[in-house]
C-alpha cells in the first residue's frame, strides 16, 4: 500500500516514462499524412497566408478572427486532479459565446481542456478521443495519460509553424500512473506537472491558485480553489467569462461538479466574504 | 505740497504715505456698511444697501454680496464696479485651483490671491488702486469657518467679527461689545441686524435696505452658503423687532386685499 | 513592464512597494534602486517607465509639492497631489516629448487621516483604488489581492499580502527583479518597512 501511495504522490514528471513498443508504434502510425486530409489554400506558402489572414494582433482588421482567449486550469492533489475552465469564446473584441464547453471528455477517465483556437482544439481533441478509443480496441486496455498526451503533442508538432493555435491540458487517472497531468501546446511543448493554468487569463488564475495550493488539500478545498481561481480570471481578463466548468478526476473516473454562472458567484463571494473590494461605488466622484 | 505725491500711486510722500491708497480707503468709508460675524457653526455677512428705489428689481441686483466659490462668499464695501473685476478674478482663480487639484481652494489662499493683485496696483505706476474692501466668509477642511477682511492696500487679516464702510468704527466697537465666543449662527444673525440697525442712518430697517448671507453646515455635514431672500430678511427683522412699521396706507391696502375688495 | 510597483491601503495606512532592480536592456545596473519619491510628510509616489523620464518627472512633481508646502504653510492632500500629477501628465501627453511614466501615489489625508491610493499611467488615467499594481505584476497580483484584500486590514496584514504578492512574482516572473523596497505611509509619516527579500520560493 505504502509503495502504491508513494508512487502516486510523486509528481508525474519524476516518474519514468517508459512507453511500450506498441505505444511507440501508435505515436508514428497515428499521425495522418500531411496535406492529404485537408484541402490547402492554393497559394505558395499556406502557413504565411494563414498568418496574414488571421493574426489580429498585427492586423486588427484581418479577415478571419480566430476565437481565442480563455482561462483553463488543472492541478494534481492528494485526492486526484481538479480541472476548471471558463466558458467564453471571443473573436477579436466580439464575445462569440458564453456557453462553450472547454473541457473535452475524451473518455470516462480522461479529460482535455481547450485554450487557443476553438476549432483547432475541438477538432484535435475529438481526434485524440478517437485515437484513444482505437488504442483501447487494439490493446484491450485503457491508454495511459502519458501516451495520449504524446499522441497529441506529436500531432501538433507535425503542424508546427502552420498556424495551429492550441494550449491544452490532458488529465486522467490510470492504474499505472495514478493521477497524471500534462500540458501540450501548439509549439510542440509537452510538460508533465502538478499545476498548470493556460490562456489569456492564466496569470490571474495562477495568482490565486499558487497562493493556496498544497498537495494535501481536501477535495472540497481543491474544488473551491479551482472555482475561485477561474472566478479571479473572469473578473480581470476581458477574454474570459461566462460559466465555471468544474471537474474532479479520480481513480474511478472523472466527476462533473457543475457549470456555474460566474455572475451570482462573484456577488456572493464579494458580499459574503468581502473580497473584490475594488468593486464599489465609493470611488465614483 | 501733497499734490506732488498723490497723483501717482507708486510714489511715497516724504512722510511715508501712499496717498492714492488712503484716498481709496476714504472712498470706502463712505460706502454702505458691511459686517461679518463668525459663529461656531457658521458665518453671517450683512451689508447696507445704499441704492434703494421701488423701481429697483430686488432679485437681479445684488449690490453687496457675492458668491466666490462653493466654499466662499464675500461682502463688498466700496466701488461696486471695481469689485466686479476682483470678484471675476477670484472666481477664475478658484476654478483654476479646482481644475488643478480637484479640491476647493483654501480660503486664505483665495484671499491672498486677490490681495496680491490689489497690492500690485499700489506699486506699479499709472493705474489707481481698487477702491474696494472685502469681507470674506468661507470654510475649508483645515481651518473650518473663517472670516477675513481685506482693503485696497492689499492687506488682509482674519477676524471673529469685523466691519467695513460707513460707520465701521462704531460698528466695530458694537461688535466688540456684543461678540460672544461660541455664539451660534442664529445668535450671530441677530447680532448682525442689531449692529446694522444702530450704524445705519434710518432707525427702522427693511429688506430693501440690507442684504444678508450665511455660510453654514447642514445636518449631514455639508457646507452651504445662502444669499437671503427679501422674505427671509423681513422675517429676521420681525423676529428682532427691527422691521419698518407699515404705513397706514399699506395697512389699509392689506386689509382691503383680505376682504377681497 | 518588468518593473514591479505595488500599492495596498488598509485601515490607517498605505503601503507602497517597488522592485529594486534598475534594468537597461539585458543588464541590471543597480540592485538597490529606490523607485519612490516622498512628496510631502504623508504622500509617497512610486514610478516606473522610460529611463530618464521617470526620475525627472517624479522629482519635478516632488519639487512642486514642496514649493506648495513652503508657500502655503500647509501640505497638499494625496488627492490634490494625484489630480495635480494627472494634470501634468495630461499636458505632457500632448506635448512634443511626452513623459512615459506610470505611477502609484499613496498617502494618508493630513486632516482626516484617511488612507488613499491612486493609480496613474502615462496616458494620464487616474483611478482611486484600494490596491494597485503596474506592469506585469498586475497580471499576477491583482487577482490575488481581489481575493485576499479587505478595506480594514492592519499594517501587519498589509505586509503579509505584499509577501504573498512577492512570492507569486518570484515564482512566475521570468526575470529577477531583485526584491522589493517597501514603504508605509501612516498619519505619523513615511517609513521604510523591513522586508524579507531573501526568501526562496520554489516553483511548481
Amino acid at each position: 500500500m505504502d509503495t502504491l501511495v508513494a508512487r502516486y504522490s510523486r509528481p508525474t514528471y519524476q516518474q519514468n516514462e517508459v512507453f511500450s513498443e506498441q505505444d511507440q508504434q501508435d505515436f508514428t502510425d497515428v499521425v495522418p499524412p500531411l496535406s492529404l486530409k485537408f484541402a490547402m489554400p492554393p497559394v505558395a506558402h499556406p502557413s504565411a497566408w494563414l498568418r496574414a489572414a488571421t493574426d489580429d494582433r498585427s492586423n486588427p482588421s484581418c479577415p478571419i478572427k480566430i476565437a481565442h482567449g480563455t482561462t483553463t486550469l488543472a492541478f494534481r492533489f492528494q485526492g486526484g486532479i481538479i480541472v476548471a475552465t471558463d466558458s467564453r469564446a471571443t473573436a477579436g473584441n466580439w464575445i462569440a459565446s458564453q456557453t462553450v464547453k472547454k473541457v473535452i471528455e475524451i473518455n470516462s477517465d480522461l479529460l482535455g481542456t481547450m485554450a487557443g483556437g476553438a476549432a483547432d482544439c475541438q477538432y484535435w481533441l475529438a481526434w485524440l478521443g478517437m485515437q484513444c478509443r482505437l488504442h483501447e480496441l487494439r490493446h484491450k486496455r485503457r491508454i495511459s495519460v502519458a501516451a495520449a498526451s504524446k499522441i497529441l503533442a506529436n500531432l501538433v508538432y507535425q503542424y508546427k509553424g502552420m498556424g495551429l493555435s492550441m494550449g491544452t491540458m490532458c488529465a486522467g487517472v490510470t492504474k499505472e500512473e495514478g493521477p497524471a497531468l500534462y500540458y501540450i501546446d501548439s509549439d510542440g511543448t509537452r510538460l508533465a506537472g502538478d499545476l498548470f493554468c493556460v490562456g489569456s487569463g492564466q496569470t490571474f488564475a495562477y495568482g490565486v491558485l499558487d497562493a493556496e495550493y498544497r498537495w494535501d488539500l481536501t477535495t472540497e478545498e481543491a474544488l473551491e480553489l479551482g472555482s475561485r481561481s477561474i472566478l479571479a480570471a473572469t473578473h480581470r481578463d476581458a477574454y474570459s467569462g461566462g460559466f465555471i466548468n468544474l471537474y474532479h478526476v479520480k481513480e474511478s473516473g472523472w466527476e462533473k461538479h457543475g457549470f456555474t454562472d460566474t455572475n451570482p458567484v462573484f456577488w456572493k463571494t464579494k458580499l459574503e466574504k468581502g473580497e473584490f473590494s475594488n468593486v464599489t461605488s465609493n470611488f465614483a466622484e | 505740497m501733497s499734490r506732488r505725491y498723490d497723483s501717482r500711486t507708486t510714489i511715497f510722500s516724504p512722510d511715508g504715505r501712499l496717498y492714492q491708497v488712503e484716498y481709496a480707503l476714504e472712498a470706502i468709508s463712505h460706502a454702505g456698511t458691511a459686517i461679518g460675524i463668525l459663529a461656531k457653526d457658521g458665518i453671517v455677512l450683512a451689508a447696507e444697501r445704499k441704492v434703494t428705489s421701488k423701481l429697483l428689481e430686488q432679485d437681479t441686483s445684488a449690490e453687496k454680496l457675492y458668491i466666490l466659490n462653493d466654499n466662499m462668499i464675500c461682502a463688498v464695501a466700496g466701488m461696486t464696479a471695481d469689485a466686479n473685476i476682483l470678484i471675476n478674478y477670484a472666481r477664475q482663480a478658484a476654478q483654476r485651483y479646482l481644475l488643478t487639484y480637484n479640491e476647493d481652494i483654501p480660503c486664505e489662499q483665495l484671499v491672498r490671491r486677490l490681495c496680491d493683485l490689489k497690492q500690485g496696483y499700489t506699486q506699479h505706476g499709472g493705474l489707481r488702486p481698487f477702491g474696494v474692501s472685502f469681507i470674506y466668509a468661507g470654510w475649508d477642511p483645515q481651518r473650518q469657518f473663517q472670516l477675513y477682511l481685506s482693503n485696497p492696500s492689499g492687506n488682509y487679516g482674519g477676524w471673529k467679527a469685523t466691519s467695513s464702510g460707513a460707520n465701521h468704527a462704531s460698528a466695530q466697537s458694537l461688535l466688540k461689545q456684543d461678540y460672544k465666543e461660541d455664539c451660534t449662527l442664529k445668535e450671530a444673525c441677530g447680532m448682525a441686524v442689531k449692529v446694522l440697525s444702530k450704524t445705519m442712518d434710518s432707525t427702522k430697517l427693511s429688506s430693501e435696505k440690507i442684504e444678508f448671507a450665511t455660510v453654514g453646515q447642514t445636518k449631514d455635514g455639508k457646507i452651504y452658503h445662502k444669499l437671503w431672500s427679501a422674505e427671509e430678511i423681513t422675517a429676521l427683522l420681525k423676529e428682532h423687532d427691527l422691521a419698518k412699521d407699515e404705513t397706514t396706507e399699506e395697512r389699509r391696502a392689506r386689509h382691503d386685499r383680505r376682504e377681497g375688495k | 513592464m518588468p518593473e514591479v510597483l505595488l500599492g495596498i491601503t488598509g485601515k490607517d495606512f498605505t503601503l507602497i512597494a517597488a522592485s529594486k532592480a534598475a534594468m537597461r536592456g539585458a543588464t541590471i545596473l543597480k540592485a538597490a534602486d529606490d523607485k519612490t519619491r516622498q512628496l510631502n510628510k504623508h504622500t509617497l509616489m512610486a514610478f516606473s517607465g522610460e529611463a530618464g523620464d521617470t526620475v525627472q518627472f517624479a522629482e519635478y512633481i516632488q519639487a512642486n509639492a514642496q514649493l506648495y508646502s513652503m508657500r502655503n504653510e500647509t501640505d497638499l492632500s494625496p488627492s490634490a497631489l494625484a489630480h495635480f500629477v494627472r494634470g501634468e501628465l495630461a499636458s505632457s501627453l500632448r506635448s512634443r516629448k511626452p513623459y512615459n511614466v506610470n505611477l502609484l501615489l499613496g498617502g494618508v489625508d493630513p486632516i482626516t487621516h484617511q488612507p488613499s491610493l491612486y493609480w496613474l499611467d502615462y496616458l494620464a488615467s487616474l483611478a482611486p483604488v484600494p490596491y494597485a499594481a503596474h506592469g506585469y505584476a498586475q497580471y499576477y497580483c491583482l487577482s490575488l489581492l481581489d481575493k485576499h484584500h479587505q478595506p480594514d486590514i492592519t499594517l501587519e496584514r498589509g505586509m503579509e499580502l505584499l509577501t504573498l504578492c512577492a512570492d507569486e512574482l518570484k515564482r512566475r516572473l521570468p526575470i529577477d527583479f531583485k526584491g522589493l523596497i517597501v514603504k508605509a505611509v501612516t498619519k505619523d509619516g513615511i517609513k521604510e518597512m523591513p522586508f524579507d527579500n531573501d526568501k526562496v520560493v520554489k516553483g511548481t
